[in-house]
């Protein structure tokens, strides 16, 4: 277990400022997740902490010890890459014993180790394979145990299921966890796809354009999205605008005027002070949505319904609302008669599922 | 650390070509152009033009080119078009034989040739046996002035060059654009002029292109044809008198001239409508079996050309195994005498032990800087690396002959390079000749080869503790080992059968390699021409034998490595 501390990284890659100004600290036995559009730097950052790049500016700790300018072979960190890179003139056992024999290790030991590593990944008895006479999955447990046999104080995750498909990604997800816990390992783990990232981190970072633009548990960053890109990257929002009114009882709920009439709304942190008239956004997940019956009391508008996508599990739907804008509105375990299209119906919200966020 | 080792390969190689490429090159320029009392002129290069016997040895040249470029097409494209869409029997392994000819000396299939087409060869006399020809009136096949001999040997020699590129432009084509044009109701035939060929230009030009330049400047092929007038066995006769004389010299600025035209020339013409070469294809080809007759047609080609192609090897095969043979269809006597005179010979012997020297220095030189040169072009981002790959593929353009002028100009005494000829021993000359000939050949093998390996595979090594060397020996070094053993390979077998060179840089007979031991014999009288055969034939032997055994070793392996 080791700590990973990041100061001030900047690195300009040609024209372009890859990573600006991340500072990042990651605690002993997390499983980081950095995820974001690609080209945002997450790959970058990561083969910062790998050794393969070195910043232009700011620090790399190691526990407390500074790594900015280690070479990747000083690092003892254990790295999965997106297509594997297990490398095909080697069989399955050489491939893995590879790190163990550069920190010369006596054979003996070497060869259990392997046979160990290969056990715990659930390919025991294959070590005389060639990699080419491997399944994608299998590559993928290779890779793992040939990160894990070093007994790396950290893992870096780069992309590691991108290639797989469905169904072998979702049983590589849990596997991915059990390993990092069982071995007590820190873990950085890039991707794009928010369900790995949601379903599979201790925390995570949004990034974007080589900045960090929020850091936090994955149920914080889909409940409290501090920015309209955060909550659109972590999964579908609808975006409504309008005036602030002011505080409620409550001091985290707002009336916000709306086209659609007065809403309530919650705002995402406490020491955010809008006042009256500041233009906002109102964020609403897909899901959160009611359809009700309007009363002095209801916290809703009216829309029409436009569109009916039928996913079996859930339906999706389609609302124009009275200014034309469109949402989504998604019914899990649809009962019943799908509504039709055309339909004018009210819709509610409650008022700490409706997001206040600055413009 | 790799900035450095950058920038010592980039200065080392780029010092490297301009000491060895450019300055002999300029050095024969020089001569061409230099006036009697200092001075530029251009006198040198009319003069080329107007003796009717340098403008006679231009004209054989270009017709040599020309007939043996169309023959190479009429063989190579049937052979192509058949290979790439047809399933036959006997498909692999008659593919594999037709690229036979490509390892074996040209010159010396041209001394079989000769004794089986010659007007006392086996053809004549089986002819003559069957009574259809006179034996007064015998046929002279190889033409007047034996210049459809060499024309015969340049196509037996080289189609497999036009018929690789050809198959390969083929194969990249997608069926799909076929489909298209099948479907919008374009029949076969014209198919083939409008998708087919167009798509193939590529593949095709190149091929022509490399077997044109091949024919024109060819100097082992006419020598033993005894064909005189032409430009390249002009330029070797003449160079007994080099001293004082500026002709040779102008003489091979105009041959080397005419290259590039030809080259550059062509290819703006054909470039002009070459739409194919980028895509490739995205399909696999459905190949349709041929049965019955049909397939029996084609394997009957291929058999054919196979058989046709092997004519001068057989020939070379029975003098080197025969006493005497003269007007028969096959020789009266049988021995292996030649062959065991052809080892036990002092000529032969030193021959061959000078020629390993070489083919085994050259070999390494270009390894050495065929593996640096790949590195810097593929694994570093140093500005000047892209004229290191200009200045290595240079040597590309330039005929042999030209090249080894121009070496044999510098390396007389009170020249430039005077000190790479050891006294009278042409080692050095010889070895740094050889290599620049196949140097662009090695650098392409090895950065292609190196290409394929994703860095990944690196980084992968370091993040588990490897040092960047450390890597670079455990990885890179044994996935990248196919493609340097290939180029080596080829580089190897090239030098030991190098003909311009070998030529005009070994002047004494202590210092001959193998193939101008073999044209020396042949010129001899007595048992010369079935000693030269039979040295001929150990040569032939002893590369089918390297290329068949690293084939095998590789064969394994670069199947099993690179399917990822």
């Amino acid at each position: 277990m080791r700590a990973i501390d990041l100061q001030h990284l900047s690195k300009r890659l040609g024209q372009r400022l890859v990573l600006d100004d991340v500072s990042l600290s990651i605690a002993p036995g997390e499983l980081f997740f950095l995820i974001g559009p690609s080209g945002c730097g997450k790959t970058t950052l990561l083969r910062h902490i790998a050794g393969f790049l070195v910043p232009d500016r700011g620090r790399i700790f190691f526990d407390q010890e500074e790594v900015t300018t280690w070479p990747p072979h000083r690092r003892e960190t254990g790295m999965m890459f997106q297509n594997y890179a297990l490398w095909p003139h080697l069989n399955v056992d050489a491939n893995v014993a590879f790190g163990l024999q550069e920190r010369h290790v006596p054979s003996a030991e070497t060869r259990l180790r392997v046979e160990e590593a290969l056990h715990q990944v659930q390919l025991g008895g294959l070590g005389q394979r060639r990699i080419s006479e491997l399944s994608g999955g299998q590559q993928q447990r290779v890779a793992l145990a040939r990160a894990l046999v070093i007994r790396p104080r950290s893992l870096l995750l780069d992309e590691p299921l991108s290639n797989l498909d469905a169904r072998l990604r979702l049983e590589m997800r849990l596997e991915i966890r059990r390993i990092t816990k069982a071995f007590g390992l820190t873990a950085v783990y890039v991707t794009h796809d928010r369900e790995e990232a949601l379903s599979m981190a201790d925390r995570m970072a949004v990034m974007k354009d080589g900045r960090l633009l929020q850091v936090g548990s994955p149920k914080d960053l889909y409940q409290h999205p501090n920015s309209l890109e955060v909550a659109a990257f972590i999964g579908e929002a609808n975006c409504l605008s309008g005036q602030v009114l002011g505080a409620t009882e409550d001091p985290m709920i707002y009336a916000v005027e709306t086209p659609y009439g007065r809403l309530l709304a919650r705002k995402p942190q406490e020491h955010w002070q809008p006042l009256p008239r500041t233009e906002v956004h109102l964020m609403l997940r897909p899901e959160a949505i009611r359809p009700g019956t309007p009363s002095p009391e209801s916290n809703g508008f009216y829309g029409t319904l436009v569109e009916t996508l039928y996913l079996g599990a859930s339906v999706q739907y389609r609302v124009r609302l009275k200014d034309g804008v469109l949402i989504q509105w998604l019914v899990q375990h649809p009962r019943g008669d799908l509504r039709t299209e055309g339909e004018s119906l009210w819709l509610d919200v409650d008022s700490t599922d409706l997001l206040m966020l600055e413009d | 650390m790799k900035r450095f080792a950058g920038v010592l390969i980039l200065l080392s190689v780029t010092l490297f070509m301009v000491f060895f490429f450019l300055l002999p090159l300029s050095g024969t320029f020089r001569m061409a152009f230099m006036g009697p009392q200092g001075g530029w002129t251009l006198d040198y290069l009319f003069e080329i033009f107007r003796n009717p016997l340098y403008l006679e040895g231009l004209l054989n040249a270009l017709t040599i080119a020309v007939f043996s470029t169309l023959g190479c097409l009429f063989l190579a494209v049937p052979l192509a078009l058949i290979f790439v869409r047809y399933e036959f029997i006997g498909k692999a392994s008659l593919n594999g034989l037709l690229l036979v000819p490509l390892i074996l000396p040209p010159f010396v299939g041209a001394l079989g040739i000769q004794a089986m087409l010659g007007q006392a060869g086996a053809l004549n006399s089986f002819l003559i046996a069957w009574g259809v020809l006179s034996v007064n009136a015998p046929i002279d096949w190889l033409g007047r002035g034996q210049l459809l001999g060499v024309i015969l040997m340049n196509v037996l020699h080289l189609y497999p060059i036009v018929y690789l590129n050809l198959s390969g432009s083929l194969a990249n084509i997608d069926p799909q654009w076929d489909d298209a044009a099948n479907c919008l109701g374009c029949p076969p035939f014209r198919r083939f002029w409008r998708v087919t060929l167009p798509l193939a230009m590529p593949g095709l030009y190149a091929g022509c292109s490399i077997a044109f330049i091949w024919a024109f400047t060819e100097l082992g092929v006419p020598l033993i044809f005894d064909v005189e007038r032409v430009t390249s066995v002009q330029i070797f006769n003449a160079i007994k008198d080099l001293n004082n004389n500026p002709l040779p010299y102008a003489l091979v600025v105009v041959l080397m001239g005419l290259t590039l035209l030809l080259f550059f020339g062509s290819r703006a013409f054909f470039r002009r409508d070459v739409a194919g070469g980028e895509g490739k294809a995205t399909l696999g080809r459905a190949l349709i079996p041929l049965t019955g007759w049909r397939g029996w047609l084609a394997t009957g080609f291929f058999v054919a050309v196979v058989a046709v192609a092997l004519v001068p090897h057989i020939g070379v095969l029975l003098m080197a195994l025969s006493k005497d043979w003269y007007q028969t269809v096959l020789p009266d006597q049988w021995t292996v005498e030649p062959l065991k005179k052809a080892l036990g010979h002092p000529l032969t012997l030193t021959a061959i032990g000078n020629s390993l020297r070489y083919a085994f220095l050259a070999t390494m030189l270009d390894l050495v800087l065929g593996v640096a040169v790949a590195w810097l072009l593929v694994r570093t981002k140093l500005f000047g690396r892209s004229l290191v790959d200009g200045l290595t593929m240079m040597p590309l353009a330039v005929p042999g002959i030209v090249m080894a002028f121009g070496y044999l100009a510098l390396s007389r005494s009170g020249q430039p390079l005077d000190w790479l000829m050891m006294g009278e021993d042409p080692l050095m000359l010889l070895v740094v000749a050889y290599a620049m000939r196949r140097l662009p050949y090695v650098v392409r093998s090895v950065t292609a080869g190196l290409q394929q390996i994703h860095p990944a595979l690196e980084e992968a090594a370091e993040s588990l503790g490897a040092s960047p060397i450390r890597a670079l020996w455990r990885v890179t070094f044994p996935l990248v080992m196919p493609s340097v053993l290939a180029g080596g390979l080829l580089a190897f077998a090239f030098a030991m059968l190098e003909v311009s060179d070998s030529m005009i840089l070994a002047q004494r007979t202590l210092h001959f390699p193998i193939t101008k031991a073999i044209y020396a014999l042949a010129g001899a009288l007595g048992d010369g021409p079935s000693l030269a055969s039979a040295l001929g034939l150990w040569a032939m032997l002893f590369l089918t034998i390297t290329f068949v055994g690293t084939g095998a070793i590789l064969g394994r392996k670069i199947g099993a490595l690179f399917k990822v």
